[in-house]
């Protein structure tokens, strides 16, 4: 059969403008795909990547910005089999008020606030410096990026919740490309706020930290059930969960972005069975010709097969190389637009590649074998009797 | 001398399956470029047309939402007389001091979302004069009792009218449905202020406020009035100009829908061109014959545009003819799709392939047929009659 690729690449190049626009469309469709499938993928693998600890939320069951007390936190930190726990409160906090909040900003408790979430790995030496310096703040890598911000600088916030600005102290990074967060101590706030006369003994949420996966469930039980009938019933759950149901708004554009994939992919079909068709119309007679001189139909079939699917391959490879390119002025964009939340990293993984090459081979064979089997079947002689 | 309409037709209903192939690429790329513009025109039309240019919002400043801010009593009973400030029948001001709360709502399937409930006192109506009791009727003040917009009682467990739903720390009965002409108050659920206020157990009652402006008075003003005033740090700006900004998490979305539309249309005209190339080949001795008896160039040119462009056509008819109920049923089965991860409330938006969506998508297909046919076009008017005729 090898011996046949350069026959086969010989018929492609016959009709060279007809392969280069079948080629060029395929390359287009595919690229679409890739960048279109970013956005689901981008959503599950932010899940996936949470799925691995064992860390919970806990929040009052009216909703997040309903609070619980702040005493909750030492309450939290006595069940059995939590390893450690801090809260978590919205500051709000806008570098410039006129801009509004251009990312996400927490008080937090910073004694315990590392060892929660050891597994960002974040440098002990910041969380050290973090710990020990009132106006320490670890501030994700987007943002710093996004900022132009360098450990050690002075940045204040003024923030759109409560009445105060803070000037805080980047102590380090959290290193994760895309996480925008910032992390300053809780007792920084509570200091500017009880200057002002507000008693600040509210907070927003509180992660617990539970290393043995089994005892998840009991402890979010055991947690609920502690606060039960109070002011503030809470609620718990996993990582995962909390996000899930935090991004669960988008799943409706998550639909439409998947049915739009699959019209684009349905649109490679069809451009390349139309190729098809029209390359296998136009051979009948040769065919005819390579039959009755004794090749067999199976053969014929194969090449007719492999001309279209390697096209629709190599149009495949060039449409997912040029996916790259497309998504990278889409983060671009989409940098300054955090809207979408984790669908907007338009990062093309090896995986989806991958998976765009055996969808761009796959449809090259769907879309050749209709009209090349019919044309490989053809009686020779009917087909000379209509062609001479 | 034209060749007559029929030519170019029955040329396309001759082959039926190349036809029929082409058509359904184009048809695809027509209900992807207008379900995705749908999406767009369908956000930006809820929020665009959320407000009315004579209110202002009045939030803490810096707040880009109603969620986060907080606003002090004294400031509120200042506002009111400020100079500017419209005034109803009775010589009450139309101040409407609202207290947003953002409590989980939950979704037949399940769905946690956080659903904006605006706590607001007599005035409301009063203020927002888009808003009005469409079903039911409006609340009355401490009795338990909610009114919810139309997209909220769609979209949620126990949100349509005369159900009790559990929210926030409270029951609630519905006893009205608000309808603002599709803008994002229909995503909302107003409930009295003070009694939002002991459920969310807030100290400060009211997270912001709107004003309407007087005719006739300086809009302007009245704002550089409030946000100089050294008292509070507080921020205004037209209602307008505040749900036009949160519109703005569409743009991204906008960027993404031209390059699908741009890309997937010049795929298209590459399917095209292949097909209308095919039939130039296809009908080389006719087009000779033709020219024989006498027909010019235009005249081919013409028919073989026509063609291509009536491909197209026909690719367009089919796709808008699958979009608009595709779009209408993906928005019933999902109760509407959800979006505002910026303001931390759910905006529910009905998807609708509107007449705009519609135009530019029929442009799009313009595009095609012209992209499609002018090469292969060209190519038939160009042959010459002795040679196209050999060649048959």
């Amino acid at each position: 059969m090898i011996r046949f690729i350069p026959f086969v690449w010989r018929n492609l190049l016959r009709n060279k403008l007809r392969s280069l626009l079948t080629g060029s469309a395929i390359m287009l469709a595919i690229s679409l795909v890739c960048v279109l499938r970013t956005m689901p993928d981008g959503f599950d693998q932010f899940l996936n990547s949470l799925a691995k600890n064992s860390r919970i939320s806990i929040h009052n069951t009216a909703g997040i910005v309903y609070g619980m007390p702040y005493a909750y936190l030492a309450r939290v930190r006595t069940v059995p089999g939590v390893v450690a726990a801090a809260s978590w409160s919205w500051f709000g906090g806008a570098v410039d008020r006129d801009k509004g909040v251009g990312f996400p900003n927490f008080a937090v408790d910073a004694d315990s606030i590392g060892v929660v979430f050891e597994d960002l790995g974040i440098d002990p030496a910041a969380i050290e410096h973090f710990r020990t310096h009132r106006d320490g703040a670890l501030v994700g890598r987007q943002t710093m990026k996004r900022n132009g911000w360098k450990v050690g600088d002075e940045i204040t916030l003024g923030s759109t919740v409560y009445p105060v600005d803070l000037t805080f102290r980047i102590s380090g990074e959290i290193p994760e490309d895309r996480d925008p967060r910032m992390w300053f101590q809780r007792v920084y706030l509570e200091e500017a706020l009880k200057a002002q006369g507000i008693q600040a003994d509210q907070v927003g949420m509180i992660w617990a930290r539970i290393d043995q996966a089994e005892l998840v469930p009991g402890v979010m039980k055991q947690i609920d059930d502690m606060f039960r009938n109070s002011e503030a019933e809470t609620e718990s759950e996993t990582e995962k969960s909390f996000f899930q149901n935090f991004f669960g708004v988008l799943e409706g554009l998550i639909v439409v972005v998947m049915i739009v994939t699959w019209l684009v992919t349905a649109c490679i079909v069809f451009i390349a069975a139309n190729t098809a068709s029209m390359a296998v119309r136009e051979r009948l007679r040769e065919l005819a010709v390579l039959k009755a001189i004794g090749f067999n139909w199976r053969l014929l079939f194969g090449t007719l097969l492999a001309e279209a699917t390697l096209l629709s391959t190599v149009a495949g490879a060039c449409g997912a190389l040029l996916s790259l390119g497309l998504t990278r002025i889409l983060a671009n964009q989409a940098a300054a637009n955090p809207a979408m939340g984790p669908l907007s990293g338009f990062v093309v993984t090896n995986w989806l590649l991958v998976q765009a090459l055996f969808i761009a081979f796959f449809i090259g064979i769907i879309s050749g074998v209709v009209p090349s089997f019919g044309a490989a079947r053809r009686s020779v002689a009917t087909t000379l009797r209509e062609v001479f | 001398m034209a060749l007559p309409i029929g030519y170019p037709l029955r040329n396309l209903a001759h082959r039926r399956l190349r036809t029929g192939l082409t058509v359904v690429v184009i048809a695809l790329v027509v209900i992807a470029t207008t379900l995705f513009l749908g999406l767009v025109s369908s956000l930006r039309r809820t929020l665009v047309s959320s407000g009315s240019p004579d209110n202002l919002v009045v939030l803490r400043k810096g707040s880009d939402n109603d969620g986060s801010s907080q606003l002090p009593l004294e400031a509120y009973q200042a506002l009111r007389f400020f100079d500017g400030v419209a005034k109803d029948g009775q010589g009450e001001p139309l101040v409407s001091p609202e207290l947003v709360v953002q409590p989980f709502f939950f979704t037949a399937d399940g769905g946690r979302e956080n659903v904006l409930v605006r706590g607001v006192e007599a005035q409301a109506l009063g203020v927002h004069d888009e808003v009005r009791i469409a079903e039911g009727r409006m609340f009355e003040p401490s009795k338990g009792e909610a009114v919810v917009g139309r997209g909220v009682a769609s979209r949620y467990l126990g949100a349509e009218l005369g159900q009790e739903m559990r929210f926030g720390r409270g029951r609630w009965k519905i006893v009205g449905i608000l309808e603002s002409g599709g803008s994002s108050f229909e995503s909302e659920v107003w409930v009295d202020a003070r009694e939002l206020a002991a459920d969310a157990r807030r100290a400060i009652p009211y997270s912001g406020l709107r004003l309407k402006v007087a005719p006739g008075a300086d809009r302007d003003a009245l704002i550089r009035r409030i946000e100089d005033d050294s008292r509070w740090t507080l921020g205004a700006k037209p209602e307008t100009d505040y749900y036009a900004k949160q519109a703005e998490s569409a743009n991204l979305f906008y960027v993404l829908v031209v390059g699908l539309a741009v890309l997937a249309g010049i795929g298209a005209v590459f399917g095209a061109t292949n097909t209308m190339y095919a039939a130039v080949q296809a009908r080389t001795a006719e087009i000779g014959t033709l020219r024989a008896l006498g027909f010019p160039r235009s005249a081919v040119l013409q028919a073989f545009l026509f063609e291509s462009m009536a491909l197209a056509g026909l690719g367009l008819v089919v796709g808008v003819a699958i979009s608009v109920p595709l779009a209408f049923a993906v928005s019933q089965a999902l109760g509407g799709i959800g979006f505002g991860m910026s303001t931390f409330s759910t905006s529910v938006i009905t998807l609708r392939v509107g007449g705009f969506d519609i135009a530019i998508a029929g442009i799009l297909a313009l595009a095609i047929g012209l992209g499609g046919g002018l090469a292969p076009a060209w190519r038939a008017a160009q042959l010459r009659p002795v040679e196209a005729l050999r060649k048959g």
